[in-house]
């Protein structure tokens, strides 16, 4: 109970704007250390933030892990040498410079003065390389795709990579967690030991850690970034069930949850004491066709069915104004996105109609729409889209089944339509279109078995042309082919949603759903 | 459903075989076969069911991004690739050795370690929640039977038709926004620290566990209570000028918390099975949080080991009650 | 011999005399019958009560709260809540009865076997009980919906895995109290075949109670099918189902909390109803 009346008590109104306004001028004078010595001494300092998580860190093996639950807390330990933005941009973080050849093939880092591993060790580009090195090794699912020829710690602070061939993403694939800086031969110990143990140079050390359930994080005091993190204490606190997340959130017994559903922002953002923070995602709601089904093979029946979806308006029903509807299929969050120029087939009932005249099937048929059953909007959304294909004569079946089966159905291309999202990996537009227009990846054009050599040969083009004009206009056509022969339709790009306490300032939110807590303070 | 009312079947007499033995301790090594059976059975069961069920648990560990020769050699790693037969002859053995159903695949800890550090909460709040039903159980049966066909008697008798339909995890959601939201007595979820904190934290699902069985067990204790009041011996206490008082403290009341207990017993499969979607409702992390993730990342072990475990507490727990039983109930006392 | 056509002579009197009588007579099962009667009655004449189809969508009047012209306001997808919950009525009774109709079946006829036979007919099917029911239940019915797909085929598939061990273990005492009477001896010794003896005398004395316990399970694989719907292996969508609808609610119980307190009551009345059915049925047949 007390706990409960803790929290409620209200803080005088100067105090907070004065907190408000300390944290405005500090987040305006640069992400970075140098400028936070000033304000040093307003800074609210200490505590324990808990963070509620709808699933369990089951492991810090950077190489081998992928899923959510445990990237967010892996890249809490570990650090990469570059890392990207609350805007997908890419900037120098564990080295304080980079620099790329011009044939696009020798990449060069210089590591930041001072830094150490949380034991106390120094960090040397030999850590670096063994880091790397490691990762081409064991592969994992975000095996590095650039092909690498060598990697040398030329000295102590310089690391040199070469590429066999130029491969634009490559500085954006070092950016991701799985890339993170670790000691050389894992400090001795074996990998598997390493990382039921990890030592990275990450702002929180692991203290206490039940992969079935809490994880408990203590600062990281050799931290490189000086003065952070602000806080003493991160707990990831592990609630399943979201309805639980909001209930504990609004009663203050937690900090800040990690789930919210897009239904429920709207009522934290009102009630007194929690708020959202939002920030574009890289992820894309989208209904997938497969290519080699009976009707769906036809391009005239996916124009068809994408010309009877309202997608405004199904965003704003299902999304509560936390969505843009999409256009193109890269995010507006990515580079290279024509989400505002693209020529996308929009809602017009009569041109659907029409579409489908051309096709073999103009008097409609009936199909198989999987959805993955235990979330309410994709259910919402299939009803939406059932809905859509009426009105034009196709009439489609709603096949909700669990996520495991549903993978299952997926990967054997046993289905019609699916919903389904897209997920970069890393800020380059490369992650996404790789994975979606790649008749030759495993994902085989996610699963579409969408193939078009001119798509092919544009993705190509694109992973070798340096950044600049060129490589927008290789993705404006890539992305203008997709929207016309639409082997998959995009719906919206959700937000990543992050539900607060009022009282937590300075938490950045990122665009893969990962937030930052090093200058998170808690302003009682 | 499976719910039972003391006169199931567990509590038939039963009669022939082994007739080496004495007769009277004859039961006693026919129920400790039968229960015997019925966990080998459940192991069966557990080893097969879960196979059945589609879905892969290597692409649940890797994410549906994973390439086919990380599932393959996830295969390779978990097992999975060997025939199903010498998948079943090492669980047994694993079983039979270390009392274990191997190491989780998504966690990479034993089960048994895993269960037994959930088990604490879950039993607590089992424990709990069997403690207020048979206080709030005899209460309203004692009021329902000193004033029968009263107003509060036809309350009380109408509790279990109006309950019924309720589902568990719906009064759980009532209690929630109601109780912890809106008035702010209980916290919302999850357990609190120490064993105040604990207690406290566990007070609203073990009110959510009991409200299922509190209408059952009035009913039964009701009728008990009735039979007893009404019996001749009770008469004749009466009519030697005994108080109303004493005779309901003294003879009755204390002769229905030990059926009240037993009735849960018989219903504990329930009683578990109730407590394990309560937990999922209050964020608790349980027996029940730990299954339900368990199930959706195929991880068979977890599942296995829980469905076993609680199976065996189910067995154990029955043949106790039945044990009892035959102590307790005068028809079978002389058999004993 | 004699007792037998006794019985049944008396049982057929009492039918042909004063089946209404008896209702009347009898409160809970007339209070029962008419709260079940308006329930069914609700559902067969929804397309005449509502003006509404109960899949209709309207996207740009989502969420709103009650009203004249939809009296229990819309959903998410701007569907009318009231038509919802009364086509809803059609979707999860009927799930329920056709659920009831092979676990009843198998349950009352394997309870007779094992409680008329004895021996190991009783010794294997009360393992297969046993065994069954020492799992909790939840945790069948989630890995069977699981293993067979969410939606009614799960449902079907998990009760006549599990729901006939209740009526067989009802049933097995009932039938072996019965086979101790001497009405029972007696059709023995005339050398009439066991399975005659269970169809022609026994199942008429057994089956009063079987449709008691009947009453109260319908309203557990309500509560069952509601839950699942919670757990998000329910019905598919677009059929409306209380269950995915109170789960669908949840998430606005602040904001409108009719979405699912609504459909929550539609399952309590329901229970109401026939529990107090079965009531009624119970006093019935005790009084006889």
């Amino acid at each position: 109970m007390s706990k409960v009346s803790a929290f409620l008590r209200k803080k005088p109104l100067i105090a907070s704007l004065m907190i408000l306004l300390l944290v405005l001028t500090a987040g305006c004078s640069g992400s970075n250390n140098a400028s936070q010595n000033t304000g040093k001494n307003q800074v609210v300092k200490g505590g324990t933030f808990v963070y509620g998580r709808p699933a369990p860190v089951t492991s810090f093996d950077e190489y081998s892990e992928i899923t959510s639950n445990n990237a967010f807390a892996i890249d809490k330990v570990f650090e990469p040498l570059v890392a990207f933005n609350k805007d997908g941009k890419i900037g120098n973080w564990l080295a304080k410079s980079h620099s790329i050849s011009k044939d696009g093939l020798t990449y060069t880092f210089v590591l930041r003065d001072g830094l150490k591993f949380s034991n106390g060790t120094d960090v040397t580009a030999k850590d670096a390389a063994f880091s790397i090195q490691q990762h081409l090794i064991d592969k994992g699912p975000l095996a590095i795709s650039a092909q690498v020829a060598s990697i040398k710690a030329k000295d102590n602070k310089t690391l040199v990579i070469t590429l066999k061939e130029p491969y634009t993403p490559f500085l954006s694939e070092l950016a991701n967690f799985s890339n993170g800086i670790l000691p050389n031969n894992f400090g001795g110990v074996s990998e598997k030991q390493f990382f039921k143990k990890p030592i990275g140079t990450g702002p929180f050390v692991v203290q206490k850690w039940d992969p079935a359930g809490d994880l408990t994080f203590v600062k990281n005091k050799y931290y490189w970034q000086k003065g952070k993190p602000y806080i003493d204490k991160l707990v990831y606190k592990l609630i399943e069930d979201d309805s639980q997340a909001i209930n504990q959130l609004k009663a203050g017994e937690v900090n800040a949850i990690e789930s919210l559903p897009l239904e429920n922002a709207n009522e934290l953002k009102q009630n007194a004491g929690t708020g959202v923070l939002t920030s574009g995602s890289w992820s894309i709601e989208q209904l997938f066709f497969n290519t080699l089904d009976k009707h769906f093979s036809d391009v005239h029946v996916r124009r068809a069915l994408a010309l009877a979806i309202d997608r405004p308006a199904l965003t704003k029903a299902l999304t509560f104004g936390y969505a843009e509807p999409a256009n193109s299929l890269l995010p507006p969050a990515i580079l290279y996105n024509t989400n505002k120029t693209i020529k996308a087939l929009n809602f017009d009932t009569n041109a659907a109609k029409k579409e489908l005249a051309k096709s073999a099937y103009p008097h409609g048929f009936s199909t198989n729409l999987l959805i993955a059953s235990g979330n309410s909007t994709t259910a919402h959304l299939a009803q939406i889209l059932q809905q859509a294909g009426k009105t034009i004569g196709i009439n489609i079946n709603i096949e909700s089944i669990e996520l495991a089966s549903f993978r299952d159905r997926f990967f054997a291309y046993n289905f019609s339509t699916m919903i389904n999202g897209g997920q970069a990996d890393y800020p380059d537009a490369d992650s996404i279109l790789a994975f979606q227009t790649d008749p030759k990846g495993f994902s085989k054009s996610y699963w579409t078995h969408y193939t078009n050599n001119n798509v092919t040969k544009l993705l190509y083009e694109g992973q070798k042309t340096p950044d600049g004009p060129a490589r927008a206009k290789i993705y404006a056509n890539l992305q203008q082919i997709l929207a016309d022969e639409v082997p998959y339709i995009p719906l919206y790009y959700p937000d990543v949603l992050i539900g607060v306490r009022s009282s937590v300032k300075g938490l950045v939110v990122l665009p893969n759903g990962s937030v930052r807590f090093d200058s998170v303070q808690i302003t009682k | 459903m499976i719910k039972l009312s003391a006169t199931g079947g567990r509590f038939k007499k039963l009669s022939g075989l082994s007739a080496k033995i004495a007769p009277s301790h004859r039961w006693l090594v026919r129920a400790l076969i039968r229960a015997v059976s019925v966990v080998f059975c459940v192991v069966v069961a557990v080893f097969f069911i879960i196979r059945i069920v589609p879905g892969d648990p290597a692409k649940m560990i890797l994410g549906q991004y994973a390439t086919p020769q990380a599932i393959e050699s996830m295969h390779h790693r978990l097992g999975l690739d060997l025939p199903i037969w010498e998948q079943f002859i090492r669980f047994v053995q694993n079983l039979v050795t270390h009392g274990d159903t191997g190491t989780s695949i998504v966690l990479g800890t034993s089960t048994r370690t895993l269960i037994a550090e959930r088990a604490p909460v879950t039993l607590l709040l089992i424990a709990m929640a069997s403690l207020l039903a048979i206080i709030v159980s005899i209460v309203l049966a004692t009021v329902a039977a000193t004033h029968k066909n009263g107003v509060l008697d036809h309350l009380i008798r109408i509790l279990p038709t109006v309950t019924l339909g309720m589902p568990i995890f719906w009064v759980g959601l009532l209690l929630i926004i109601f109780l912890s939201v809106r008035l702010r007595w209980f916290p919302v979820g999850g357990v609190g620290q120490g064993l105040g904190g604990m207690l406290y934290s566990l007070m609203l699902p073990a009110i959510t566990v009991a409200f299922a069985h509190i209408p059952t067990l009035v009913r039964s204790l009701r009728t008990q209570m009735l039979e007893v009041l009404e019996s001749d011996f009770v008469v004749t206490l009466k009519a030697a000028g005994i108080p109303n008082r004493v005779i309901l403290v003294k003879h009755v009341l204390r002769n229905s918390a030990l059926p009240a207990l037993m009735l849960l017993g018989v219903n504990i499969s329930y009683l578990i099975g109730g407590t394990l979607v309560v937990e999922q409702v209050f964020g608790i992390e349980g027996i029940g949080s730990l299954l339900f993730s368990a199930i959706s990342n195929r991880d068979f072990p977890i599942i296995q080991g829980i469905a076993l475990y609680c199976a065996i507490s189910v067995e154990i727990i029955s043949f106790l009650v039945e044990i009892a039983s035959r102590f307790l109930d005068p028809r079978t006392k002389g058999e004993l | 011999m004699k007792s037998i056509q006794l019985d049944t002579q008396l049982q057929e009197n009492r039918k042909g005399k004063s089946l209404l009588k008896k209702v009347l007579n009898t409160p809970p099962l007339l209070w029962g019958g008419m709260m079940f009667a308006l329930l069914i009655g609700v559902a067969v004449f929804a397309p005449v009560i509502s003006p509404y189809q109960p899949s209709h969508q309207n996207l740009f009047a989502i969420l709103q709260p009650p009203s004249t012209k939809h009296w229990l306001g819309t959903d998410q997808l701007g569907r009318d809540l009231f038509t919802r919950v009364i086509y809803a009525a059609r979707t999860d009774l009927s799930i329920m009865v056709l659920a009831e109709v092979i676990p009843f079946c198998t349950g009352v006829f394997l309870g007779m076997l094992a409680g008329y036979y004895g021996k190991w007919i009783d010794t294997l099917i009360t393992l297969i009980t046993d065994t069954l029911i020492a799992f909790p239940f939840y945790l069948i019915v989630i890995i069977v919906a699981f293993a067979s797909g969410a939606g009614q085929k799960g449902i079907y598939i998990t009760f006549i895995l599990v729901g006939w061990i209740v009526y067989a273990r009802v049933i097995k005492g009932l039938s072996a109290s019965f086979r101790k009477q001497e009405w029972i001896a007696a059709a023995q010794t005339l050398g009439i075949p066991g399975v005659k003896i269970i169809l022609r005398h026994l199942l008429p004395n057994v089956l009063p109670q079987a449709v008691v316990v009947l009453m109260t399970d319908m309203v557990g694989l309500l509560v069952a099918i509601v839950t699942l719907g919670y757990l998000g292996i329910g019905i598919a969508p677009p059929t409306p189902d209380w269950g995915t609808m109170i789960s669908d609610g949840q998430s606005f119980i602040a904001t409108a909390w009719w979405l699912s307190a609504v459909p929550g009551c539609a399952v309590v009345y329901t229970g109401i109803a026939l529990s107090l059915v079965g009531d009624g049925l119970a006093d019935i047949w005790r009084r006889k």
